[in-house]
């Protein structure tokens, strides 16, 4: 099967880790992929200037899904500014840079540098994490420049 | 896997590859068809054999490229029965054509509270170039509703025909659900009020005989990457009268009669309407299309393909948690579907890595995907070079994929 759909993939797509809401967050966005209509929620709790809590909500396909579950294990603990460093380096990733140890199972969207059509799907979850950390209430991926 | 019982495929190289290492399994004809040999040769001979611009040069290049052009032309208008070849403009394609008619047809004669009507099931091509004319008028674009199994509700369109409307466009043949929309009655209808009806023939065109007089409508658009020529193609036909009143779209060289700074006077249709270098080879490899369409006959297309989608249709039907959109009872071999638990796209990239290439998406038409109530679709549209055994590769490669994600 295509690697894009690697075990680790379908594992945080079948189990999604931070699925829900947060009842205390301190800041959200609404993010949507207008070109196949995927909305995806993010709330977060932060404390000391530091991401301690992460939940997403909302209807997307397999690989938004395990990029957001696995997003959220990466992020508790990180400042906003280091995040959005981690989001740039994100972006070369799916197009195909080294291996990062950063990513940890996030590794697997490497995969996405043979599916141009497809990385929006994995950036929908970085973009709307950074406008929840920046404020911003809904963001796209048609307008996000990550 | 073996394909032989079709002998139009040998016709078309690109079936013969591979993707992934298995067959391809090329079902996205909707969104643009593959090429026959005959046509990739045409653009090959032109640009080898005759490249000169059209319409100005007279040495023997320039008369056999305008002459290769021209003719062109001639078939096109056979092709769609139009009463006269200056009634075809070459375009780029559908979407040309339809801003075309938006921007000289309806844009001088809108007023305020004016509308054009249109229908739920529209690609946006036939809906976003209304809309910019509209904004800049004071008009609105209204649709008429569509029924759950995605056909035209007739009454409901010919009610909302009222005096305000000032132009009404339709789908001959819809993208997403295959619908074949009664256009003679819904012409019939816009004639008696007065009102000219622009049919965009995108996905018609490949299926059906287009016959513009007995269809009755006053602007024809169609496509012809969609009809196994060239991308970059398309024509819009409309009737002598219409074109006559309409000022050109673009300006530029090879529309003029004269020019000066006091003020130019322009060609006679259809050049009006053809500012600047065409893609020449383009139609030149169109006409060979339409040569090669001829050749096989619409008997056989429409046999092959009504074949194929009770086939498809019944096959699809027998995946568990599988919804089809789209039971018109005239319908052409287009079939969107959702598949429980498995998002389209997620569902496009895996059938790829069998083969398979089916579209996924919202296919241009978000009013259709909200009257759906979902964000997008795969769709599968077959062509009259498409085999059974495709349709078992489809669903076979569906139970893969349904095992991985579900």
């Amino acid at each position: 099967m295509n690697p894009l759909y690697a075990p680790l993939v379908l594992e945080h797509y079948r189990q999604p880790r931070g699925r829900g809401a947060l009842p205390r967050c301190t800041h959200a966005a609404d993010g949507v992929n207008p070109l196949c209509g995927d909305a995806l929620r993010i709330e977060l709790r932060c404390e000391d200037g530091r991401v301690a809590e992460f939940a997403f909500s909302g209807e997307s396909c397999a690989i938004t899904t395990a990029t957001a579950s696995m997003l959220g294990e990466l992020v508790r603990g990180a400042t906003p500014a280091e995040l959005d460093a981690l989001a740039q380096r994100f972006a070369q990733l799916i197009e195909g840079a080294d291996e990062d140890a950063a990513f940890g199972p996030l590794n697997a969207m490497r995969a996405l540098q043979h599916h141009a059509a497809r990385r929006k799907c994995a950036l929908l979850p970085w973009a709307t994490l950074r406008a929840a950390l920046a404020g911003l209430p809904t963001i796209s991926t048609e307008t996000e420049h990550a | 896997m073996t394909f032989d019982s079709n002998p139009y495929r040998k016709d078309f190289p690109i079936l013969a590859r591979e993707v992934h290492g298995k067959p391809l399994v090329y079902l996205d004809n909707a969104n643009t068809s593959q090429k026959p040999q005959v046509v990739i040769d045409a653009v090959d001979r032109f640009y080898r054999e005759t490249n000169a611009n059209v319409a100005r040069a007279v040495h023997s290049l320039g008369e056999a490229a305008t002459s290769a052009y021209e003719g062109a032309r001639d078939k096109l208008a056979r092709f769609i029965n139009a009463p006269t070849r200056d009634e075809v403009i070459f375009t780029s394609g559908t979407t040309q054509a339809i801003n075309t008619v938006a921007y000289s047809y309806a844009l001088p004669r809108l007023q305020p509270g004016d509308e054009i009507l249109v229908t739920t099931m529209e690609h946006h091509a036939n809906i976003v170039p209304w809309q910019l004319v509209a904004a800049r008028t004071g008009a609105k674009v209204i649709a008429a509703p569509i029924t759950p199994d995605g056909e035209l509700i007739v009454e409901e369109f010919v009610a909302r025909l009222t005096p305000r409307v000032k132009l009404a466009g339709v789908t001959h043949v819809s993208n997403v659900l295959g619908t074949v929309n009664p256009v003679r009655e819904l012409a019939k209808a816009c004639r008696t009020r007065g009102i000219p009806l622009l049919v965009d023939g995108s996905q018609a065109a490949p299926h059906l005989p287009i016959d513009v007089q007995a269809l009755g409508c006053d602007f024809y658009a169609l496509t012809g990457h969609k009809l196994f020529g060239p991308t970059g193609t398309g024509i819009l036909w409309a009737r002598k009268d219409l074109l006559a009143e309409m000022p050109p779209f673009f300006g530029g060289g090879e529309m003029i009669r004269t020019v000066s700074f006091d003020g130019t006077t322009f060609a006679d249709a259809p050049h009006k309407f053809e500012a600047g270098t065409p893609n020449i080879a383009g139609f030149v490899g169109l006409g060979a299309a339409v040569d090669y369409v001829n050749g096989v006959g619409f008997e056989a297309i429409g046999a092959r393909e009504r074949d194929l989608l009770a086939y498809a249709t019944a096959a699809l039907e027998s995946v568990p948690g599988l919804r089809l959109f789209g039971r018109a009872k005239e319908k052409a071999a287009v079939l969107s579907f959702l598949i429980d638990g498995v998002h389209a796209h997620d569902l496009a990239t895996l059938l790829d890595h069998e083969g398979v290439a089916v579209r996924s998406g919202h296919h241009c038409a978000h009013p259709l995907m909200q009257f759906y109530g979902v964000p997008a679709t795969a769709r599968a549209s077959l062509a009259f070079y498409n085999v059974r055994e495709e349709v078992d590769a489809l669903v076979a490669a569906i139970a893969k994929v349904r095992k991985l994600l579900g």
